[in-house]
């Protein structure tokens, strides 16, 4: 029978089928964070004498706030370092740190034909590289520590065909606002999103590491994209790499439970108007006039509006959405020589695309534009630290969720590409780059 | 396993864990202290919760519990005196949460959701997978057979735990 690139993963890590359709499935790699990860690290400590199934399938960082604020989110990250240490799990501390969902890849953690767990929503980003990645609660995840597998219901498949090209100005993350807005915000529960086509096939790992990482965002368990020379070339520049199945592909007559298919020349800059990532439109459009009242309440909008040319009270570029060095890089095009005009916060993705960031002088970039240019951290996305909105603030964000109160009590999110970020940073409202006066003269860099 | 009380109605689709629990009181390292918090990040939650005091039966729309992955959106229910939510469906990691947690995940039709946000009391009978509501029929709904076990009883860690030799013999011939 021919089979999905997920069904392939799938039925290699299956280590025994459970009553009601459950499985248990093996996992290859746990990634642990310091939000997550003690309670269960604690409760294996306290009933299973602190015993690991293998404490090499593990990667631990300090990532959400970091380095800590408080006492309390100190005390969480000495737990996750303490536990790391003395098991021996491979750690990134403060410095050598990062966003989870940048650093696992960028240090090559993560391959094709894989499977891997995360005590966190946007595991899935890692199904970039044609591995089965899901985010998954403290106790499974404790459960994956104690014993190397999870136990999970198998998803059905959903083929989402990407045709065409993306056309300039449009991004990946546009590319993910219009997958969700097609399939719904609660479309793809119960499904794995398979992208294929040529539009996918064009793009880089860290464009496909951006798509996969809104999968979460429709519902999906995850989503996925077969490894090819993109991924060979990307994974041959990491230290350490291990050996990756690189052959695992969907078979050509694969049958899927959905297909869907996505006009990649159609695909335009998006952004969020309401209060989940489904609720989108291009950036030229209006507010749908069905659009839900509730939304439009906590978003202070009216049915029929205009997206672009609405004022916002700050900037954010940063996330596990989009905080690799390609995204810093095409925003600070647009931040060249120009001036921010609402406080604007650029936090990398991790301590190592910061360096990278700072050896190409992009942080000049930044700052010289009056923006915030920060350490790695997830920052303002979740609310927790540096940069949390005040009631009523409007702010554009290259981040993943604009739930109520997701980035601050009555805050109000607009999701966008990077470079929309930075384009509306600079005039203060919703804009596309392609509105912003041309320069006259160039801002000398200051040493 | 008999829960019964009343209800505390949330009248909408898409609650997601951020509004459940807000992030910022993510910073425990254990599963305690939640309940005080719960649905701080909704708009009207304070005012629903003091209108329905008491209730530890929340009926909600479709997709509860969507987007973050945080576990502690299911302590905060069971903190705040939450024995059961009830849904059309929920995302799919907060179930696997509840199940784990012994919050009853009861997904029913969206037909007799919106007759159960008005109900004064609702009686869930866990083994034999019944809702009741205000002295009428029983209503079937579904659990999953194998987890239904950590519902009742707990025990998911040493379910397993215990399934760590085949787990090794597994690997060694993988």
């Amino acid at each position: 029978m021919p089979r999905s690139l997920f069904d392939k993963i799938w039925d290699a890590h299956v280590v025994e089928e459970l009553p009601g359709g459950n499985a248990l499935v093996f996992m290859d790699l746990i990634v642990a964070h310091e939000i997550t990860t003690p309670p269960g690290a604690i409760a294996i400590e306290r009933e299973f004498d602190d015993r690991l199934y293998d404490p090499q399938r593990i990667v631990a960082m300090i990532d959400h706030v970091a380095p800590a604020k408080d006492t309390a989110t100190a005390l969480q990250g000495q737990t996750v370092r303490t536990w790391a240490k003395r098991q021996g799990i491979p750690f990134h501390d403060i410095g050598d740190n990062g966003i989870c969902h940048v650093i696992v890849p960028e240090r090559g953690y993560i391959g094709p034909g894989m499977t891997a767990c995360c005590g966190d929503s946007h595991t899935c980003t890692l199904g970039a590289f044609g591995a089965f990645a899901l985010g998954i609660g403290t106790t499974a995840q404790a459960g994956a520590m104690l014993a190397g597998c999870l136990v999970l219901q198998r998803p059905k498949v959903m083929r989402v065909e990407v045709t065409g090209t993306l056309q300039a100005g449009a991004t990946a993350k546009d590319l993910a606002l219009t997958v969700i807005a097609t399939i719904g915000f609660r479309g793809g529960t119960g499904y794995v999103l398979e992208y294929t086509g040529s539009a996918i096939r064009a793009l880089t790992m860290e464009q496909r590491m951006t798509l996969c990482n809104m999968a979460i965002e429709a519902g999906a368990t995850t989503g996925m994209i077969a490894a090819d020379a993109t991924t060979a070339a990307y994974l041959a520049e990491r230290p350490n790499a291990p050996s990756y199945a690189m052959d695992v592909q969907a078979d050509a007559d694969a049958v899927y439970a959905k297909t869907v298919t996505i006009d990649g020349d159609a695909v335009r800059p998006m952004v969020s108007w309401g209060t989940n990532p489904g609720e989108c439109s291009p950036i030229d459009g209006t507010v749908p006039l069905d659009a839900p009242a509730a939304s439009l309440a906590y978003m202070d909008l009216q049915p029929g509006q205009a997206l672009a040319g609405l004022a916002i009270d700050q900037a954010f570029i940063g996330s596990c959405t989009n905080a690799r060095i390609s995204d810093l890089r095409a925003a600070a095009e647009v931040f060249r020589g120009r001036k921010v005009s609402v406080p604007t916060i650029v936090t990398p993705g991790s301590q190592v695309v910061r360096r990278q960031a700072e050896r190409e002088g992009l942080h000049d970039i930044f700052q010289d534009a009056g923006a915030l240019w920060t350490h790695s951290s997830c920052g303002p996305c979740l609310g927790m630290s540096m940069g949390v909105l005040a009631p009523g603030m409007r702010c554009v964000s290259s981040s993943n969720r604009n739930f109520p109160g997701r980035m601050g009590d009555g805050g109000r999110v607009h999701l966008a590409a990077p470079v929309v970020v930075a384009a509306s940073a600079i005039l203060g409202r919703i804009a596309s780059p392609n509105e912003l006066p041309a320069l006259v003269r160039r801002e000398p860099v200051l040493a | 396993m008999i829960v019964a009380g009343s209800v505390l109605p949330v009248r909408r689709a898409n609650v997601d864990t951020d509004q459940i629990i807000p992030a910022r009181h993510l910073t425990r390292i254990d599963s305690g202290g939640m309940g005080e918090h719960l649905f701080e990040g909704m708009p009207d939650g304070a005012a629903l919760l003091a209108q329905h005091p008491g209730a530890s039966i929340c009926v909600a729309g479709e997709n509860f519990g969507c987007g973050s992955s945080r576990e502690h959106a299911a302590w905060a229910l069971l903190g705040r005196g939450f024995k059961a939510v009830i849904a059309p469906s929920f995302a799919r990691i907060f179930e696997e949460n509840a199940y784990t947690n012994a919050l009853i995940p009861v997904v029913v039709p969206a037909e007799l959701v919106e007759r159960l946000y008005d109900a004064r009391h609702v009686v869930i009978d866990v083994a034999a997978q019944t809702v009741r509501a205000d002295g009428g029929e029983p209503v079937p709904f579904a659990l999953d057979p194998l987890r239904k076990q950590f519902l009742l009883g707990g025990g998911f860690l040493q379910y397993l735990n215990a399934k760590i030799p085949a787990i090794r013999a597994w690997e060694a011939a993988r």
